[in-house]
Order: structure tokens, then sequence, then C-alpha cells
């Protein structure tokens, strides 16, 4: 097991060395830089002012030697500094990783324990009009990206009763009921279309599993019907299910840019998209490595649970 | 006895009169609260006001700072009667407007304590003016161009600054007024206002969370004795449109951002709170064609020209603006500007006559230049990629077809358009073009100067030149006027960079806001010391 784990970390972390080169090279193959967009808010370009800049912002040096420099950063836990707010990157990036935590768990939450039960019921309902209706359900989750859905609840409250969350993030500290009612809505609409892929493995993975010849043993044996679907079926159907669900959490970590724009919430991948647009490249750098290190360890996690939730999975040989 | 009662009664009733055709006049400021203003975007580079041209960094510093003068914050014109002192208290032109003196306030502190004197004043010009002994440079300076007239700058006293001009030079007064013409403190590193905030202004910078808001706190040591009226204030970044519509609409939000309420969208406003106050205003912000003149095909007048002839402005005010822009050439129009061209003269420019008349004239003067239905002219149209961008060049390259130009949509990422368009290295491009203040001086040395690197068209002329120099200096105000108009109408017969509208503002505030008075310029008000709440 420990063997495992360690040769899953090393191929991690050749992972997060190829990732480094990837986006740093990306980041430089894009058009303009810092300097540039420094420029558009004066609405001027001027080439000595511009050569200064790139001097002070160390942008002058050799590609290779910035490379250097930011690897050499990251292994002493100095991030650099933020081209645009000219501020520590770990000072500016510290707060956003929270936020987008918890969307991502409370959406995951959401998904989960809507997608689970909606699956299990529209597979033991199978082909019944309530199995269509959840089949309906789930489709129209799959159609609906959570940022229109998020944009329709907005303006559907604010037309309705003249209220939205609030549009400044409010900390736990602050305001507990507040904070629990912004993050509500976000993680509804997030959660539903996560809980939408959730369902339909669930119910595929279940049917597959029904058909087997120890469930029908099991009901041969007088075993109800619940114990048999929860305690042996469900069980057998669940590998998949946790796959897709750690893929998913993955996912949300850098993919709620648009929600976290539409309910105004202060997270990481607004963030990244805003960095990006600045070409604040250690603002960049070091969130797409945090992203792929949580890709990697929840990637991790999943291929560990296998181990708790089927004994017949063993690592190490 | 009879006839004073009756003197007493059309008194009363002339008071009343008074009272009742003047509401502000009615109501007496309160003291306290907090306001919620919307910000469009975080603030591009903090404080930096003297580093960029962007209003997403203007607006939400104008509290934290003062000028020596101002326009007046509770007048909706910019003129040069509307100007009024903040730091200076009193000023006076001197040596047939050679010399500009400002007398200085005395007991103004800034933020942190230290006094306000002329040395933060010369600190300030010497640095915009990029003068040889300035103690600081700006990392970047988009204005320096706004001073090359001035010849020193000079501290008499502690309370006495004295701007000596290489020329009379009437115009630069107003651009003193600017929302863009901050003092900074001589004892702050100008980098410093990068990430936070010292001023002399109604209200200090409290906390500035990235991405998230800008927080306020009145400045208990302000020089106007019972300013601010208002506790706080807070300026909440909201990136996405329809989230901080919804939240102005929610009233989480008090104010909404200069700039950012469509007619449209004011009337969808109106519609859902009826209550909300809406005031139509200028914008100073317009929109235009930059053409290369340095390259085929368009260093070639005619086909310019013909360019302006075949948009129809009436139509994209309809179509794009959904009326909320009105026509007008290089400087504001009348009402909204000072500068503005007659209706008559306006008429007679390229592109403003009857629809069918002008593309006629179009298709002529592309024949002209041997580009015929058979030989059509191909071309680049190049924007930024912001849909209110976008949204333009696609109704000029609509336009454009119709006389015989096909033109395919380039977009440009942010990052890309202001080097490639300083660069010249495009053909024609759909552009907006904001003016930091209504004063051909700040306009045309800009725009429309060889050599200026927001000259995006490359556009020279001996003759706009001396026609620039001429007006700057002319003291006579209708002479003035009378210059700038020729000056109008000279860059548009040239179609150094054809003007098609400028756009209009449906600036909202709750009704609970007083004394918010939104200007026909959305960089110059905003100070915050007179705004008051009423709840």
């Amino acid at each position: 097991m420990k063997t495992y784990i360690a040769q899953r970390l090393g191929i991690g972390l050749l992972t997060l060395l190829g990732m480094s080169i990837v986006i740093f090279g990306m980041l430089r193959l894009a058009p303009g830089d810092i300097v540039d967009i420094l420029f558009s808010t004066g609405g001027y370009v001027n080439p000595v002012e511009r050569l200064a800049i790139e001097k002070e912002l160390g942008l002058d040096r050799p590609v290779w030697v910035q490379y250097v420099e930011w690897m050499r950063q990251i292994l002493t836990g100095d991030l650099g500094k933020s081209y645009r707010y000219d501020l520590p990157a770990w000072e500016i990036i510290r707060p956003l990783i929270p936020v987008t935590l918890e969307l991502a768990i409370l959406s995951l939450i959401v998904s989960v324990a809507l997608g689970v039960p909606l699956g299990v019921i529209s597979a033991v309902r199978q082909d019944t009009p309530l199995d269509y209706v959840l089949r309906v359900f789930s489709l129209a989750g799959l159609s609906m990206p959570s940022f229109w859905l998020g944009m329709v609840i907005i303006l559907g409250l604010v037309a309705w009763i003249g209220w939205i969350p609030p549009v400044t993030y409010v900390r736990p500290s602050e305001n507990f009921w507040l904070h629990a009612v912004q993050f509500a809505l976000p993680s509804l609409a997030v959660g539903y279309r996560s809980s939408a892929l959730i369902m339909r493995i669930t119910r595929s993975s279940l049917l597959e599993v029904m058909r087997e010849d120890y469930i029908r043993t099991a009901r041969a044996k007088g075993q109800s019907g619940s114990v048999v679907i929860w305690r042996h079926a469900l069980q057998n159907a669940i590998l998949p299910v946790v796959t897709v669900i750690g893929i998913e959490f993955a996912f949300l970590i850098g993919g709620l840019v648009v929600t976290e724009t539409v309910f105004n919430l202060p997270g990481l991948a607004r963030f990244l998209v805003e960095a990006i647009l600045w070409r604040d490249y250690p603002i960049v750098q070091n969130l797409v490595m945090f992203i792929a290190i949580v890709v990697i360890v929840s990637n991790l996690v999943v291929d560990m649970l296998y181990g708790f939730l089927d004994p017949r999975v063993r690592y190490g040989h | 006895m009879r006839r004073s009662r009756i003197v007493a009664a059309a008194l009363s009733a002339l008071a009343l009169l008074a009272v009742a055709a003047s509401p502000s006049s009615a109501e007496t400021p309160k003291s306290g609260g907090h306001l919620n203003l919307m910000q469009r975007e975080d603030l591009s580079q903090g404080f930096a006001v003297h580093e960029t041209s962007t209003i997403a960094t203007s607006f939400p510093s104008l509290p934290c700072f003062n000028n020596l003068i101002v326009f007046d914050q509770t007048k909706r014109a910019e003129t040069v009667e509307n100007l009024v002192g903040e730091l200076a208290e009193k000023w006076s032109w001197q040596d047939n407007y050679r010399n500009l003196v400002f007398f200085l306030r005395k007991n103004v502190k800034w933020h942190d304590g230290q006094p306000f004197t002329s040395k933060d004043v010369k600190f300030t010009f010497d640095m915009l003016r990029e003068a040889p002994d300035a103690p600081a440079k700006l990392r970047i300076n988009p204005r320096k161009d706004w001073y090359t007239n001035v010849e020193a700058i000079e501290a008499a006293d502690p309370y006495t600054v004295v701007f000596r001009l290489k020329r009379p030079q009437p115009g630069l007064l107003v651009m003193l007024a600017s929302g863009y013409t901050p003092i900074y403190a001589a004892h702050v590193n100008p980098a410093a206002y990068r990430t936070g905030c010292i001023g002399t202004g109604p209200f200090k910078m409290k906390e500035w969370r990235k991405g998230e808001f800008v927080d306020y706190v009145k400045n208990p040591d302000y020089f106007m004795k019972g300013r601010p009226y208002l506790d706080s204030l807070r300026y909440v970044v909201i990136k996405e449109r329809g989230t901080r519509t919804a939240a102005l609409q929610a009233g989480q939000l008090d104010v909404s951002f200069p700039g950012e309420t469509t007619k449209t969208a004011a009337e969808q406003l109106k519609k859902a709170v009826p209550g909300l106050v809406i005031t139509p205003v200028a914008q100073a912000v317009s929109d235009n064609i930059i053409m290369n003149t340095k390259k085929p095909p368009f260093d070639n007048l005619k086909v310019r020209l013909a360019v302006s002839y075949a948009i129809d402005r009436k139509a994209l005010i309809s179509a794009v603006h959904q009326g909320g822009a009105v026509p007008g050439a290089s400087q504001q129009p009348k009402p909204y500007g000072v500068w503005g061209l007659l209706d008559k003269d306006l008429i007679a420019l390229p592109g403003y006559g009857k629809v069918e008349d002008m593309k006629a004239q179009a298709r002529k003067l592309l024949a002209e230049a041997g580009i015929t239905p058979q030989h059509p002219l191909k071309v680049e149209m190049s924007t930024r990629a912001i849909a209110m961008y976008v949204d333009l060049a696609s109704f000029v390259i609509n336009e454009l077809k119709q006389v015989g130009i096909e033109a395919s949509l380039k977009q440009v990422e942010t990052a890309q358009w202001h080097p490639m368009a300083t660069r010249g290295e495009y053909q024609i491009g759909a552009n907006l073009t904001g003016l930091g203040v209504d004063e051909p001086d700040a306009n045309y040395y800009e725009n429309y100067a060889c050599g200026s690197p927001r000259n995006y068209s490359q556009y020279c002329s001996e003759e706009v030149m001396k026609l620039i120099e001429q007006q700057s200096q002319e003291l006579n105000p209708q002479k003035r006027l009378a210059l700038v108009s020729t000056l109008q109408k000279k860059v548009e017969a040239d179609a150094a960079r054809p003007l098609l509208d400028w756009r209009l503002d449906y600036f909202t505030v709750w009704p609970h806001v007083k004394g918010m008075v939104p200007h026909d310029n959305i960089y110059n008000f905003g100070r915050m010391a007179d705004v008051w709440r009423d709840k």
C-alpha cells in the first residue's frame, strides 16, 4: 500500500513538472503580456517605458531563466509577486481557495444527495412513468449549463421577489446564515448539473449489477428488496459512481468560472480567468499548479477508496 | 396696511414658488449612512490615477483625492463657469495668460496626517510633465501631452504655486479640473498608489479586497466643514453585467457605474422599479473609425471619405444604441459639450446628409479611386474583442458592404489592441475614444496631432497642427470657438478619424441617494463629498 502511494505520488510529481512546462510555455505563446495590458489601460504604447517595465518585472530575461526562477520560488515556498497587484501572489491566492473549495464541496454534496438516490429509484422503477420523469429531469440537468441556470435563478429572483443573494462575499465568521444563503443557490445550480451525470451513471451501473446472478440468489434467499438493492447491488455498482464523483470534484475546482462570476463569488476559477486576461503569469502559473495538485490528489483518493469499497481491489502487486 | 399685506402675500407666494422650483433647496442634507456603488471591474492599477486612462480606476479613486480645482460636483455642465476651488482657494491668470497662480488652502491634511503644501502640487505636476529635475517618475504617463506647454512649476511659498507657461493656454485650467488630475502626496512613492491611497479627499480608503470591493470611511479632518455627509462607501466589484443590473434592481447597490446603463437597460429598470432616478447624460465617449493613413488603401483620401460617407449615423444610433447616443463631430455635441458644431455645420459633413445621397457619394468616390463592383475593395476591420466594439464593427461592415467595400471582422484581444493600433498594424478599425475632459487641447493633441501615440490613424496635417496651436492659445472665447469649429470640420473633411456618434449614459440611483449629480462626462464626477442618504 505504501509503495503504491509512493509510486502514485512520484508519478504525480512528474505530472506536475510536465504541467509546469506546459502552462509556462502556453502562457508565453499567448499574444501580449502584462506590459501590453498596462499600456492598454493608458490607451497608448511607449517603447522606452515598455522596456523599463519589462525590466522591472523581470520579463526581459530569457524564458528559461524565468522558468528556473519560478521553479526555485516554488521549492522555497515563495510564489512570486502578482504583476497586476504588485503584491505577493500567495497573499492574493490564499483567500480564494476556501471559497472555491466550499462551493465545490457543497455542490458535490448536492449532486450526490440528489444523483445517487434518484439513480437508484430510476433503476429500480425501470421503464415506469417515474423512471421517465427522472430521466427527463437528469437530461435537463445535463443540457442546462450551470451558469445559465445561475443567471436564470438570479434574474427570476429579482423579477419575482426583488431579492438576490448578497453580491459581496460574506464570510462565515461575519454572518453564518447569510453566508449559507449566499452559497445555497450556486451549490444547487452546479450540484443539479453534476447530479444529472451521477444519476445516469448510478442508474446504468445499478441496472447492470441487478442482472447479476448473486442478486437473483439474494432475492431467492428471501432478502427484502431494499436490502438487496442498498446492501448488495449498490455496493457493487458504486465504483463507477465514485470515479465520476472524483472527476467532478477535480473539474469543479477549476471549472466554476462562470458560476463564480454570475454569483459574484471571489473564487479561484473567476480569478484565474481574470489573471489570464491580464497575463499575470505568477498568479496564473501558481493557480494552475494548485488545480493540478487537487486533480492528482483527488484521483489518488478515489483510487484509494476503491480498496475500501471493493475488497477485491488490492494495491502494491 | 392692506397694501403691505398684499406685498407680504406676494412675497410669500414667490418664496413658495422658488422652493417648489428648486427641490434640492427643500431638502436639508442629513449626515450619516452608507452607500454601495457599482464597480464594473476591479481597479486596474489600484489608485494610481496618473498611470491609467480607465474609469475603472478613476471613479472609485475620486473620493480619496482632491484636485487644485474641480468641476462643481453639484452641477451637471462642465464649463469654465462651473469650476470651483478644491485645494486651491483662488486662482488667477497673470502676465497675459503666461502664468497661472494658485493660492492654496491652509490646514489641509493628507490622510496620514502630513500637511498639504505647494510642495505636493509641484511634485505632482513635475512628475506628470516629466521635468528633468522631477523627484519621481511614473511607470506609465498617459497624459504627459496635457502639460507640454508648462515650462516650470514654482512653489513660491507653502501656499502659492505658479504654473509658468511657454505660451498662453486658457484650456489648461479645464484640464486641471479633470478626474484624471488629482494631487499626489510628495512624501508618498507614486508606486504606492497602485496598492493604497493617501489623499486629501473626503473619504479615506479603509480596505481594498482584490476583485471584491473597495471600502472608504469618512475623513474626519476633511477641509470642508460638515462634509462629507456619508459615513462610508463601498464600491462593489461585479464583473457580470446581468448580476450588476440585478444587484441595482434588488437594492444591494445604491448607485450605478458611470457609462454602464444603456437606454434599454434603463427602460427595463424603470419598469421594474419605478422609483429609480435615471438621468440621461453624455459619456464623453465617442464611436469612431480609425484608418491607417500611412498604408494603402486608406492613404487615399477618397477611400477614407467613402468610408465616412457610407456609414449612416442615424441608423447606427438606432440599431446599436437603441437611441442612446447622439451624432456629433470630434468635440462632444451641444448641449452636452461646450465646443460641439452647430447643426447646420454638422449636416454638411460627410455622412450626415440624406442616406441615399451619402451612399451614392461613397460609391462615386470609390469609383474615382478605381474601386468598382467588378474590383471590390477587400479589407480587414479590426476591433477589440469586447461586445460593445464588436457590435459597432459589425454594423459598420454591413454599411461598407452596401457601397462595395468587403470588410472581414478581426477581433483583437485587449492585450493586443493598443500595441497594434499604435504601431499602425491594421487597415481599418472600429474604435471608442473617451475624452477625460471637454477641452479641445486634450482632444486634438492626443488624437490628431502628428506623432501622438494615440493618433492611431497616424494622420498628420500641417494645417491641422497650425489650427490646433492657434486655438490652444486664443484668449477670446468666441474666436477660439470659431477656430475649434474650423478644426472639427477640417478633420472630418480629411476623414482623419470619422466620428460616428457620442454615447449617452442613463445614470441610475435609488431615490434615497441625494446630491449625486452625474456630469456630461463620466470621468469627472463622483467625489462624493456632497452626496447624502435620505433614509
